[in-house]
């Protein structure tokens, strides 16, 4: 049963193809620790994720979402990272102007090879958002 | 000879233009020559039904320009989304400019062929809150009205038996009346970005009622000046010192009073409040979709991603919608208005949008359509 648990936050991780979704991978092959707070959504480059999809992910009941990609400059399609820099300022904003902690979203940049710094930032992230509680947005009857 | 940056004063030869028009008649001259001229194709003005109600058509008939000459302070639309995809020359307020140069930078209207003539704009009036207001603090039968005017910080109504009546601006705010919300924090009072900046302040002596302030501000306003003149459509003469010195007093005791206003409509929320503050204010929200169908700086079309991905059913805390509109229009949103007036749930939605767009655009120290310098910030060009 959930209710004799320690609540875990839900957290959606947006990872790009070809680094952070690599960089999980390697996570999971060095056997470092990290909670199965995470919900992976794979996608080809950071710059197809859309803020509608952050935007539903909150509304989905997420606790918390995490952007991830290529570092600046490694990106597989030229510049998609850049592209999703740009949008991502905006989304914090506004995200931040609606209510939402700051800490229920984050951009971060992992490559294939920073295992370790992939679990890391979940380790990192989970902890603060078990602080913070379950999100505003989440609708009622969703855990 | 008009040249860029030219000040002068003017009126319209025609008498009849000239008496009606609300400052002489200039605006009207202008855009009149323009199409005779051949200039543009089309006119886009406001055809009067009476004092609070217009509706915009977009005409050749050089007649219809003529006879819609006169001000309006009570019919707040927007024409921006009237000049998409035509060749036309269109009057505008400040915010129907900054909303063409936004649909400019997003290649929906052709500026090239766009000829802008400004209106100088100390804000406008929501029909339905005039017509009460009349009747709740001037005692006047808003069906008697045959004109209004705004002087000195006054607001004044002309009837049909000859009677005038002032009351402070102010004082009708504190009231509730007065100027539309978003009309009362703008500071763009004086359109430095359209191709002519027109209006009454800085009309002085003999003048002050019967001409026309105006400015040249690109080639294409000059254009458009000189094509009147050629016309024989309108006479001008150099604006004094005197002159340009009132209206750039005028202008920024408006500005000030606009940014002093912000802090007044804006009061802070703290962080852990403004989740529900938002939820509050948007629970009557019907999705009809007006708001975005109005909105004069949106050019997305009918499928756009704030109406196609979410439905009611879902059931959520907020609405998907007014989360994409927030963000998107946290960069080109011009505060004019228009989504606040339409919606029939009376969600003050201007002034949440503003919530996001300001402190944004602040940011970045970016204002919405002024000039082409900028793209909009979602385009992040390839190197």
């Amino acid at each position: 049963m959930m209710t004799d648990k320690e609540w875990t936050p839900k957290i959606v991780a947006f990872c790009c193809n070809w680094c952070s979704y690599g960089g999980a991978d390697t996570a999971g092959m060095g056997r470092f620790q990290q909670p199965a707070s995470t919900r992976v959504i794979r996608v080809m480059c950071s710059g197809r994720i859309d803020p509608l999809h952050v935007f539903n992910a909150f509304l989905e009941g997420a606790d918390a979402v995490l952007v991830t990609g290529c570092h600046i400059g490694d990106c597989h399609y030229v510049n998609g990272n850049e592209k999703t820099e740009v949008r991502y300022q905006f989304l914090e904003e506004m995200l931040q102007q609606l209510g939402l902690e700051p800490d229920r979203l984050h951009l971060n940049w992992i490559s294939a090879s920073e295992g370790e710094r992939f679990a890391n930032f979940i380790k990192d992230v989970t902890a603060k958002v078990k602080e913070l509680g379950p999100s505003p947005l989440k609708p009622a009857g969703v855990k | 000879m008009a040249n860029v940056g030219d000040m002068v004063v003017g009126y319209a030869t025609d008498e009849n233009v000239r008496s009606r028009g609300a400052s002489g008649g200039l605006v009207t001259a202008v855009l009149a020559a323009a199409l005779e001229k051949g200039l543009v194709e089309n006119v886009v003005v406001m055809k009067h039904i009476n004092e609070f109600e217009a509706v915009p058509i977009i005409t050749d008939n050089v007649e219809e320009v003529l006879a819609s000459t006169g001000s309006l302070h009570s019919v707040p639309v927007n024409l921006a989304k009237y000049a998409v995809g035509r060749k036309v020359a269109m009057p505008a307020k400040p915010c129907d400019v900054q909303a063409v140069i936004e649909q400019g930078k997003r290649e929906m209207i052709d500026l090239d062929n766009t000829y802008i003539v400004g209106l100088n704009c100390g804000g406008s009036m929501h029909p339905i809150t005039t017509k009460k207001m009349l009747v709740e603090m001037y005692d006047i039968d808003p069906e008697d009205v045959i004109g209004e005017e705004i002087e000195k910080g006054k607001l004044i109504f002309k009837t049909k038996n000859g009677e005038e009546k002032a009351i402070a601006i102010d004082e009708l705010e504190e009231a509730g009346f007065g100027r539309r919300e978003s009309c009362r924090f703008c500071t763009l009072k004086i359109p430095v970005n359209a191709d002519l900046a027109c209006g009454n302040w800085g009309v002085i002596g003999d003048m002050a009622g019967n001409a026309t302030f105006c400015q040249v501000m690109n080639e294409k306003g000059a254009k458009l000046l000189e094509n009147a003149i050629e016309a024989g459509r309108i006479e001008v003469q150099p604006a004094s010192d005197k002159a340009i010195a009132i209206r750039d007093k005028v202008n920024s005791v408006m500005e000030d009073l606009g940014s002093y206003l912000e802090k007044e409509i804006f009061p802070e929320i703290p962080d852990e409040e403004r989740m529900q503050y938002y939820m509050d204010q948007m629970e009557n929200c019907i999705d009809c979709g007006a708001c975005k169908e109005v909105c004069p700086v949106c050019a997305c079309g009918e499928d756009s991603k704030c109406t196609m991905f979410h439905s009611l059913v879902d059931n959520y805390k907020m609405s998907m919608y007014h989360l994409v509109r927030f963000m998107h229009l946290s960069d080109s949103c011009i505060a004019c208005g228009q989504c606040s007036d339409v919606c029939p749930s009376d969600i003050p939605i201007t002034l949440l949008q503003s919530r996001f767009s300001i402190p944004s655009q602040r940011r970045r120290n970016y204002q919405p359509g002024m000039n082409l310098d900028t793209p909009p910030f979602f385009e992040v060009m390839l190197k």
